[in-house]
């Protein structure tokens, strides 16, 4: 048996000998590796304040609802109707569908602007986390900006504020040309809360998945142990 | 009480035969004593096809099979049914543990001799469970009506459309519109939901009625039938229950540990199981950069695009051969009880070429399945044509040199 173990590693292995994909991120060799928290949940609060404030007045969360959210985020219910639903109109129960609609997004943007519930899900959190960092002037593009991860991207800068502005050297890399409000680690904190919003949008369940997975495991552990002493005992019939 | 039940249990066998069933596939049916971990994985098919029957008919409940609802309803399980993530999760990282339990059990099957006479058939069913399953998994890969479900999905339809003569309108007849449409989507569901896994639960009872009518093997290749004690049990066989289900409880504790760690940890399966461009729906404008089909297929799927040349003098397209060869792939494992040729069933007392051939075979398939899930380079389709050709040979060859090669002498007794 140790031996057959031994013979599919290795036959495994081998596969891996071959030379790895081309880069996921565009111009960059690779993405920044970022895993997304998504247990920590004043920066999920944070996230969404971004989000409201620099996002959603282009990109819907069209699959998520506004009281799974509030339940979710722990959301005092008039802060969620009076600062973050603000239409009479929308239920609670309905689904943060706001943002361009797609042909005013093309009209004015050249491109539609995606919803992004599930963004982190289709790019990876590593991808979305960098792809917010690398953002550059770009004279030739229409919006005056383009970004290393996503070459053409027709976003515009719009943490450029919180940012500053950057630019591209002559050997490509980024260089910082003007500071923005907030300084190099508070908005790299700032885009991890962000991404941690987008991947809690992703898939709201994860937090109680990941913290609830143990005791399913900590069960089957038990059930077997205990199922193998049992067979230990049938097993001493046949021996 | 004891009374009142063997009252009842004759008046049930008169008119229905429990008992007489129970003893002969389980309380009395002989099964080898000693066998090794390869044996458990038919067992835990049992158990996965269960999980895939129970987590599908919750889905089922909450999924449209409309063009236009299928993407956000899979949303709306995830997010809005109780527990749906879970049971979407336990369906699709059990579709994954589906193959690859298939596989292993396949293996076994081929190190071990598990199709030599009288077995051919049990395998033969068994073989048409793995194509069926192949079909199931395609069918319920579209369903969630992803970008990569739709796009995959067309390569795979393009396949039919191949055929020299019918495969045009072939094509069409399959998908029920001139495109891969929201007709496609809902005939596919049908056959998903019903079709197949009637089917396969069918054939799940054929291999297993033939299996006891042949009796299991094991890892030497020793008939325990020769030998019986003066009850008429095999020498080197145990009852079925309770001695080999009480053995299969802890591998199957051991696989819902795996099993769960990923649907609670690792749904995605690092992007191997739900893959990336499926979370977006499904758009006929935007063809994803790099189609590539689940890992479970991948194999195949690589030897179909290793295939870069036709045979223009018949008429054949590079396309049409691929799906031929990709065909016989899956075709040439149906015949493998007839093209062993060899006195012993099992890979330790075969010779060196069977085994030579087990772990070219074994090596191919793998490097077939790591080339299918990256996009295509020069150097890449040379290595997946020569593991082709590797996957074949050791089957092809198989009349020859199980026919002359020396092999050792069977024990009598396990």
């Amino acid at each position: 048996m140790i031996r057959s173990f031994t013979l599919l590693l290795l036959i495994a292995f081998c596969g891996k000998l071959f030379p790895a994909g081309d880069s996921e991120c565009g111009a960059l060799e690779s993405c920044i590796d970022y895993k997304a928290d998504v247990h920590d949940l004043f920066s999920l609060q944070r996230g969404l304040g971004l989000y409201m404030n620099y996002c959603s007045s282009c990109h819907s969360l069209e699959y998520l609802r506004w009281n799974r959210l509030q339940k979710d985020l722990d959301i005092p219910k008039n802060i969620l109707r009076e600062d973050l639903i603000l239409n009479p109109n929308i239920k609670n129960s309905d689904y943060m569908t706001f943002g361009l609609n797609s042909d005013d997004s093309t009209a004015w943007l050249g491109a539609y602007a995606p919803d992004l519930t599930l963004r982190t899900r289709v790019r990876g959190e590593s991808w979305v986390y960098t792809y917010l960092q690398s953002f550059y002037e770009d004279a030739s593009r229409p919006l005056g900006s383009n970004n290393l991860v996503l070459q053409g991207s027709s976003m515009p800068h719009v943490l450029s504020s919180l940012q500053g502005r950057q630019q591209l050297n002559n050997k490509g890399e980024l260089v910082k040309v003007s500071e923005g409000k907030l300084s190099e680690q508070e908005f790299d904190n700032a885009m991890q809360d962000l991404v941690n919003f987008l991947a809690y949008a992703a898939e709201p369940i994860r937090s109680e998945r990941e913290k609830n997975g143990i005791f399913v495991i900590l069960f089957f552990v038990i059930f077997t142990a205990v199922m193998w002493l049992l067979n230990r005992e049938y097993s001493k019939d046949i021996k | 009480m004891n009374k009142q039940n063997n009252s009842f249990m004759s008046w049930l066998d008169k008119r229905f035969p429990v008992t007489e069933n129970l003893e002969r596939h389980l309380t009395k049916h002989p099964v080898p004593k000693k066998v090794n971990f390869f044996y458990i994985f038919g067992a835990l098919l049992m158990v996965i096809f269960m999980v895939q029957v129970i987590t599908g008919i919750w889905l089922m409940m909450f999924y449209t099979n409309t063009e236009e609802g299928a993407f956000a309803s899979v949303e709306y399980i995830m997010r809005d049914v109780e527990y749906g993530w879970l049971m979407r999760y336990m369906h699709s990282t059990g579709a994954s543990a589906f193959f690859f339990l298939m596989y292993f059990h396949m293996f076994r099957g081929l190190l071990y001799g598990s199709y030599q006479k009288p077995k051919e058939l049990v395998w033969l069913f068994g073989c048409f469970l793995l194509f069926l399953l192949m079909a199931e998994g395609f069918l319920g890969y579209v369903l969630p009506w992803g970008q990569m479900s739709y796009w995959a999905a067309n390569v795979i339809l393009s396949l039919f459309g191949a055929i020299p003569v019918i495969g045009p309108d072939l094509q069409v007849w399959i998908q029920g519109d001139y495109v891969l449409s929201g007709a496609t989507l809902s005939r596919f569901f049908a056959l998903h939901v019903v079709v197949v896994p009637l089917l396969m639960i069918a054939l799940v009872v054929f291999h297993i009625f033939a299996l006891h009518e042949v009796g299991a093997g094991n890892p030497e290749g020793v008939d325990i039938e020769k030998h019986r004690d003066e009850k008429g049990m095999p020498l080197d066989g145990a009852p079925f229950h309770p001695y080999k289900t009480f053995s299969a409880l802890p591998a199957i504790g051991i696989f819902f540990v795996i099993f769960f760690s990923i649907v609670f940890f690792a749904p995605e399966g690092g992007g191997y199981f739900l893959e990336k461009p499926n979370f977006e729906e499904a758009n006929f404008l935007k063809t994803p950069e790099h189609i590539a089909p689940v890992w479970y297929y991948a194999p195949f799927y690589s030897i179909l695009r290793a295939i870069t040349f036709g045979i223009p003098l018949l008429g054949i397209t590079s396309k049409f051969l691929g799906f031929i060869i990709f065909a016989a792939s899956i075709a040439i494992l149906f015949v493998v009880p007839w093209l062993d040729r060899s006195k012993v069933q099992s890979i330790r007392y075969k010779g060196m070429y069977s085994k030579i051939g087990m772990i070219l075979f074994a090596a191919s398939f793998i490097t077939l399945g790591y080339l299918g899930t990256k996009p295509v380079n020069e150097l890449r389709t040379l290595i997946a044509q020569i593991c082709t050709l590797f996957y074949f040979l050791p089957l092809i060859l198989m009349p020859i040199y199980t026919k002359y090669e020396k092999t050792l002498e069977v024990p009598e007794r396990l």
